[in-house]
């Protein structure tokens, strides 16, 4: 009797101690959220913000009243929407580029290991390099070309930011695909490339289109080329945004409203290819 | 018989050779693009590091052999920019790597609602920079920023954070630490959601206690995870430009300036052609190393294990 009672208050006692860390466990996950959302949301709030508001203390963290003459002056007065014509333009266009040359090198690397442990150290290393380093070569070559500030400089100057990653990540694509697939086309007596073509791609679309849709994300977000390469006509909205903050008094409400703009892309990937943003972003090391 | 064998020796031989040709001529055309549009602008680079040349005066380059790999190891602002790289990967990576371990293990037993809460927490990984940077600009501001005014709640006087050195650089980390410690943790939850559950059960029968079984089971089985995720963030902070370039642009001062922000400068304020991509050759010298490692740890242990 005596030892059933001690139990049932110890397990009492435990249940007790877990249900403690249960409330601690979201206390502390409920912190680490608001401290980490908070920037994002002071973007999304500081959208509809009256000019005003973003000078004055203490800082205003719900506003009055939502207004949107940020985003219509941003997006008119500020030149957002031609901003955003030009970044479109120039990430879909890089974006078509890099896929359709990058597909069947990484199909030949995937597949058939074309160059061996040497290619895939100096795709590597290509994906590594910090963009930086290229600007220098790329800006006296577009300058000799007489292309500064066209959307052809940007689109193929980005081929060198994101081909070494679409043909890396896609070719991880290759590799998981089984292996036996081309073999059935091959003995029905069609082409290699008829195999490549009616077997194998179709069941590589999901990974091409994760892939497309990275690129076009870095494209999109891409300032340091931009901004050497560009000076008018080609600005994207990175460079647009960046610019705002030439006069005296920093329009902040604007640039918050076209920031929000500008980070829905990314934003749309995390949320519904978070599986797929962690493939990309170790490089195909851990498949999510 | 024999000579039916030797038939089909013959044929897979064939068969190899023609696959071998087809896989060539597939990654032709991209190989081109790559040599093209990423190779030859590197080995121009490369070229131009030993001559003295600038984009402003029409005076004509000169050939100067290792004159500006010489001017750049005894240049201070190198060292400088430098020291602000690796100091960013020393304090910045491992905090990282805590508070992501931290937010990991809160996050690894699934809850209702969990996998959203872990999609919201990776929205800073894939911002704009440029945006990470502005966000920042905003929050930081010393006079109507929202951090000052709740830290005034802890007696803290406002700080001028992008106004003196030691700050700027707390500032940059901070938001670095923001922007990827995210990424580390979903990271490790990945290594986490790898490791079986009898692992546990074989640990809690030993009668360990939950503190024993992190330090015994879990960190050991997570360490690929840490090297990995080191590696990457190595790698993206040898990248990191836009954010700092917004954020504080290097100053006060050149007390925030990184390699790359260095190399901008370099390039595109001083205009010097041999100093800027000498600075670039040092940076992808010290890549092609890292990329070296990351074949050595990663891949080929990733490799061992399938087969």
């Amino acid at each position: 009797m005596n030892t059933i009672t001690l139990n049932r208050e110890e397990l009492a006692r435990r249940k007790r101690i877990r249900t403690l860390f249960t409330v601690l466990r979201f206390l502390l996950i409920l912190i680490f959220f608001v401290i980490f959302l908070f920037p994002v949301y002071w973007i999304a709030v500081g959208a509809f913000k009256v000019e005003g508001e973003f000078y004055h203390y203490p800082p205003i963290f719900w506003p009055s009243h939502f207004d949107f003459q940020n985003f219509v002056r941003g997006l008119t007065t500020f030149g957002g929407a031609e901003a955003l014509v030009s970044s479109l333009i120039v990430a879909l266009t890089n974006t078509v580029l890099v896929i359709a040359f990058g597909v069947l090198l990484a199909y030949s690397m995937g597949r058939f290991k074309v160059g061996g442990d040497n290619m895939s150290f100096f795709v590597l290393s290509l994906l590594f390099a910090p963009p930086v380093i290229a600007t220098m070569p790329l800006f006296i070559i577009w300058k000799t070309l007489k292309m500064l500030d066209t959307y052809p400089v940007l689109f193929l100057s980005y081929i060198l930011i994101n081909m070494p990653f679409a043909v890396w990540i896609m070719k991880g694509f290759f590799e998981d695909i089984p292996h036996g697939i081309e073999n059935a086309a091959l003995l029905d007596g069609y082409s290699r490339f008829h195999a490549f073509r009616k077997y194998v791609l179709p069941l590589a679309v999901p990974g091409i289109a994760v892939t497309a849709l990275f690129v076009f994300i870095f494209s999109w977000n891409e300032y340091l080329f931009a901004l050497i390469f560009t000076r008018s006509q080609a600005s994207t909205l990175p460079i647009t945004l960046a610019g705002m903050t030439g006069g005296h008094e920093i329009p902040w409400g604007e640039i918050s409203a076209l920031s929000l703009i500008a980070i829905l892309p990314g934003v749309i990937l995390t949320l519904f290819f978070q599986k797929y943003l962690v493939r990309g972003l170790t490089f195909g090391a851990v498949k999510g | 018989m024999s000579s039916a064998v030797q038939a089909q020796g013959t044929n897979v031989l064939t068969l190899e050779r023609s696959q071998k040709r087809f896989a060539r001529l597939v990654a032709l055309p991209g190989m081109i693009v790559l040599v093209l549009l990423v190779v030859g602008p590197l080995a121009y680079m490369f070229f131009n590091s030993f001559f003295v040349k600038t984009l402003a005066t029409p005076v004509p380059p000169r050939f100067a052999w290792f004159e500006n790999y010489g001017n750049l190891f005894t240049d201070g602002r190198f060292w400088n920019a430098f020291l602000n790289t690796m100091i960013i990967m020393v304090i910045g990576i491992p905090v990282q790597s805590f508070l992501a371990l931290v937010l990991a293990l809160l996050l690894n037993k699934r809850f209702p609602g969990s996998r959203l809460i872990v999609a919201l927490f990776l929205i800073p990984v894939m911002i704009t920079p440029v945006v990470a940077g502005f966000e920042w600009k905003i929050i930081l501001d010393n006079r109507f920023g929202p951090l000052n005014y709740v830290l005034s709640f802890f007696g803290v006087t406002p700080l001028a954070w992008l106004a003196k050195p030691v700050l700027a650089m707390i500032s940059i980390l901070i938001m670095d630490t923001w922007q990827w410690t995210p990424f580390v943790m979903v990271v490790l939850l990945a290594g986490l959601a790898a490791i079986p559950k009898q692992v546990y059960e074989a640990s809690s029968v030993d009668g360990s206690s939950g503190r024993e079984t992190l330090w015994r089971v879990t960190m050991p089985l997570l360490r690929p995870m840490f090297t990995l995720v080191i590696l990457l963030r190595i790698i993206f902070i040898f990248k990191i430009f836009d954010p700092v370039q917004i954020l504080t642009g290097g100053g006060p001062g050149v007390s925030t300036e990184t390699l790359s922000v260095l190399t901008y400068i370099m390039g595109f304020k001083s205009f010097n052609v041999g100093m800027s991509s000498a600075i670039a050759v040092v940076q992808l010298v010290i890549i092609t190393v890292i990329a070296k490692i990351f074949i050595g740890t990663v891949m080929n242990r990733r490799e061992g294990k399938e087969s």
